[in-house]
């Protein structure tokens, strides 16, 4: 999601963890200046910190690893907007959803709300079992209604369908109806399963057996060429039972357990020791079967050459066989039925529209190809998750269990730790002629090399006053130089009270509004000072002169835009984005185990606590003339 | 003559409802206001479409008597709930047993109905957000901390579960918030603040 201007993002530290690099470190202790604005004593002092500012861009150059830059495709792993960041409390760092792990604490359909079992959703392949359905032309939610109520006779009774209310499709486009409007989806799919399922079960039963006999004389002989003529033979039979019956004997999922349950079947019968691992359920995936395999390369190589006069029957393993009959998943492709469906695309009647797209195919059964043979998706399972640091493995999200609850039992959000970054433009003074009132500047288009104050308020969510130290690069990084200086950088926030005393204090804050936008005319930011400051929040100002865009002739006064110059902006290069870093110091209550290390300097139950870490400030876009 | 300056844009309600004089509210008597409500200039919210009482004599009768016990509630909207311009309210209405009838349509708190969203949904839940241009399908039911983006198409009836952003024509889920969503000042938390701000000179 892109945000409107202006917005704030936090980096999390844990794109910086994985490169710690000696030099660079020696490099920056090196330095005679650190890129921080130091925090000004006298009034004066803005102009020669500006100056200050501009010796600390030509430093910065090679300092440039040091300050975080918003537009190095690394940076774009590591910022986030405040509210996705949580706060761990034993690493006592910003966490972002890089550096978590989740685990599902609950499955639900995000159409019905109800919850589905964990034993459930394998065998619902994840899907809503009830009567959750997705249109396959559109994917929004089809709805059950029934055929009769247009004429509003005898409804609640009456064939039934699934409608979508945003395409208007319905199954009576496939000429599906259901009897009852519950339990949709088995009877979906008892529908398109073309054989029932009671029957279907009883047969693959009774075809297994039958080629059970089959089976162990193959088991026995093992001899490949034999089983190979066996197989075509029979799939020749088979075949040719096919084409007399001419219809596809099982739905694509029937199918797949019928061909799922032979070759099970096939694997404990084919696996002459009760110990073969192949004959457990782990099945082909097992390691066993790895073991397995590898005897039976190793025993048919040494016995290659004298392959047909073998004796040795015991070393020889039996050879498993492949589906042969439609009841056991077997499915002969009709030479034409290629050509078939080439002639239906091309036929008028079908055309583009009749044909489904990759995205309505992706979903649906593999054989599907024309819209009129897509069906309804049930509703895809959501998941409510559970976040744990993935240093200290500590849970830092729990929600509820229930889907309809927004209730949290553990929630360590970032927010409640680091002050809450709100920015907001200074209503301009008449600084030109041209302007003559004040106004707020329009964000989205601030001219270059024009001096725009914003404010920066930070909010406290913790009970403790805090200690917080801002700086910034002089000149943002970028082929956009942007000169910024924060006028106040040093400063605290107040501690964050309860709930009743925010709402005393918001009887009393629109009254302290007016004041502050009577005075706003004639307040002037001020270096060294604070703008505002509230019972947990604190305001100050920075100070922002927009660079100009590259390829703009500014030395002669006349700015010339050129539509082919502009084109070789990179991507929002034009886009101004400060990067701060924040470092924050507070008191806190010492937990138990910090009781004995942090005693010497603070009283009994207090610990010193600091967080640093960048944030970006994202303020406009610069105009380009 | 300068024309009265003294009207303002709003009219603020005891109950601290901020109504822009250039909105259009068909149906006073079956909308409910939660109180700090603020509702722009050419928003529409029709109340006029109301349950009618009696759903089978209802379409004879040529004008809709006022109904003997309490007139029907068409639309309830929470509070710090923020209406933007030229945005539609309009009670979501089905076809039910042949007969087309008006449900009530509830509206949270700390909702943000972005410019020209037209919402028809069935219930929006607290701290939505719902974006410039975007539609809320008829009867659907977007529960609470849900984000729906600019011009996204809520298709009728479909529900959008909490703290899950929709977007796109037919709206999908598309992601999710954070956990952080709709703290007071943070993104999806900034109601009263942005209540506080409507008719306060610039």
């Amino acid at each position: 999601m892109s945000r409107p201007f202006p917005y704030t993002f936090i980096s999390c530290p844990c794109a910086d963890t994985p490169v710690p690099d000696p030099a660079r470190t020696r490099r920056s202790r090196e330095s005679p200046r650190k890129p921080t604005a130091e925090p000004p004593t006298d009034p004066d002092h803005h102009k020669s910190n500006t100056q200050q500012a501009d010796e600390v861009g030509q430093s910065d150059e090679e300092d440039d690893e040091q300050t975080f830059d918003p537009r190095s495709p690394r940076s774009n792993f590591s910022l986030y907007p405040p509210e996705q960041l949580l706060y761990c409390e034993d690493c006592h760092q910003i966490k972002c959803p890089r550096c978590i792990t989740e685990e599902i604490v609950s499955w639900y359909c995000p159409n019905c709300l109800f919850e589905t079992p964990s034993s459930m959703v394998r065998s619902d392949g994840g899907r809503c079992g009830r009567n959750c359905f997705n249109c396959p032309i559109c994917t929004a939610p089809l709805t059950v209604s029934t055929i009769e109520s247009v004429t509003g006779n005898a409804s609640g009774h009456g064939p039934w369908v699934l409608s979508c209310g945003y395409c208007m499709w319905t199954t009576l486009d496939l000429g599906i109806k259901f009897d009852k409007p519950t339990n949709i989806r088995a009877q979906l799919q008892k529908m398109t399963d073309s054989t029932p399922a009671t029957g279907y079960d009883a047969r693959s039963r009774q075809g297994s057996r039958a080629f059970a006999d089959l089976k162990s004389p193959l088991s026995n002989f093992a001899s490949i060429d034999e089983q190979s003529t066996a197989t075509e033979r029979e799939a020749e039979r088979e075949a040719s039972n096919e084409d007399a019956s001419s219809i596809p004997q099982l739905g694509a999922e029937a199918r797949f357990a019928a061909l799922k349950n032979f070759y099970r079947t096939q694997i404990s019968e084919t696996s002459n020791s009760p110990n073969d691992p192949l004959s457990s359920e782990f099945g082909f995936s097992s390691p066993g079967a790895l073991n397995r395999l590898m005897s039976l390369y190793a025993s048919s190589s040494r016995l290659s050459g004298l392959y047909g006069g073998n004796k040795k029957q015991k070393s020889k393993p039996p050879v498993m066989r492949e589906a042969l009959t439609a009841a056991e998943g077997l499915r002969i492709g009709s030479g034409d039925s290629d050509t078939a469906i080439i002639e239906r695309i091309v036929s008028p009647e079908c055309g583009w529209d009749g044909v489904a797209s990759m995205s309505q195919r992706t979903d649906q059964s593999p054989d599907v190809r024309f819209v009129d043979e897509l069906l309804p998706l049930p509703a895809l399972l959501r998941t409510k998750r559970a976040k744990r640091c993935r240093s200290c493995k500590h849970i830092l999200v729990k929600p509820e269990t229930k889907p309809q609850s927004t209730r949290f039992r553990i929630r360590l959000i970032a927010l409640s730790y680091i002050p809450l970054p709100t920015l907001r433009p200074l209503a301009q003074p008449a600084m030109s002629p041209v302007t003559p009132t004040a106004s707020t500047p329009d964000l989205n288009a601030l001219s270059p090399l024009r001096t725009y104050h914003v404010l920066l308020t930070l909010k406290n969510h913790m009970f403790d006053p805090v200690r917080i130290t801002l700086a910034t690069p002089s000149v943002t990084p970028g082929s956009v130089a942007t000169k910024v200086t924060v006028l106040c950088p040093q400063f605290e926030i107040g501690a964050n009270s309860d709930v009743w005393d925010e709402a005393l204090q918001n009887a009393t804050a629109p009254l302290s509004d007016r004041i502050s936008s009577m005075r706003g005319g004639e307040k002037v930011p001020e270096a060294g000072k604070v703008w505002e400051k509230g019972r947990n929040w604190t305001t100050v100002v920075l100070e922002v002169v927009p660079g100009t865009l590259p390829g703009m002739n500014t030395e002669d006064g006349e700015t010339e835009a050129e539509p082919g110059k502009a084109l070789t902006l990179q991507n929002d290069e034009d886009i101004l984005e400060i990067p701060v870093f924040v470092h924050m110091e507070w008191d806190a209550e010492a937990q138990l185990e910090q009781q004995n290390v942090g005693k010497a300097s603070k009283p009994d139950d207090l610990v010193a606590r600091e967080l640093a870490y960048w944030m970006v400030l994202g303020v406009g876009r610069i105009q380009p003339y | 003559m300068p024309p009265k300056a003294a009207k303002s844009e709003y009219i603020e309600t005891d109950t601290g409802n901020k109504i822009s004089r250039r909105s259009q509210i068909h149906g006073t008597q079956h909308i409910i206001l939660g109180g700090k409500t603020v509702i722009q200039a050419e928003a529409v919210i029709r109340g006029d479409l109301y349950r009618q009482p009696s759903t089978a004599t209802s379409l004879d009768g040529s004008n809709p008597a006022p109904a003997p016990h309490a007139p029907s509630v068409a639309i309830t909207v929470g509070r710090y709930s923020y209406i933007s311009k030229s945005a539609v309210l309009r009670p979501p209405s089905r076809l039910h047993r042949g007969v087309h009838s008006y449900y009530p349509l509830k509206i949270g708190d700390h909702v943000f109905v972005g410019e020209l969203a037209v919402i028809e949904a069935a219930s929006l839940g607290n701290h939505v957000h719902v974006g410039t241009g975007a539609m809320v399908g008829s009867m659907a039911i977007v529960k609470d901390y849900a984000v729906i983006l600019d011009g996204a198409v809520v298709p009728p009836g479909m529900v959008v579960p909490s703290w899950c952003v929709v977007g796109g024509r037919p709206a999908r889920i598309v992601g999710e918030v954070g956990e952080g969503y709709g703290v007071e000042g943070a993104e999806g938390g900034m109601a009263r603040e942005r209540y506080r701000l409507v008719g306060k000179p610039q």
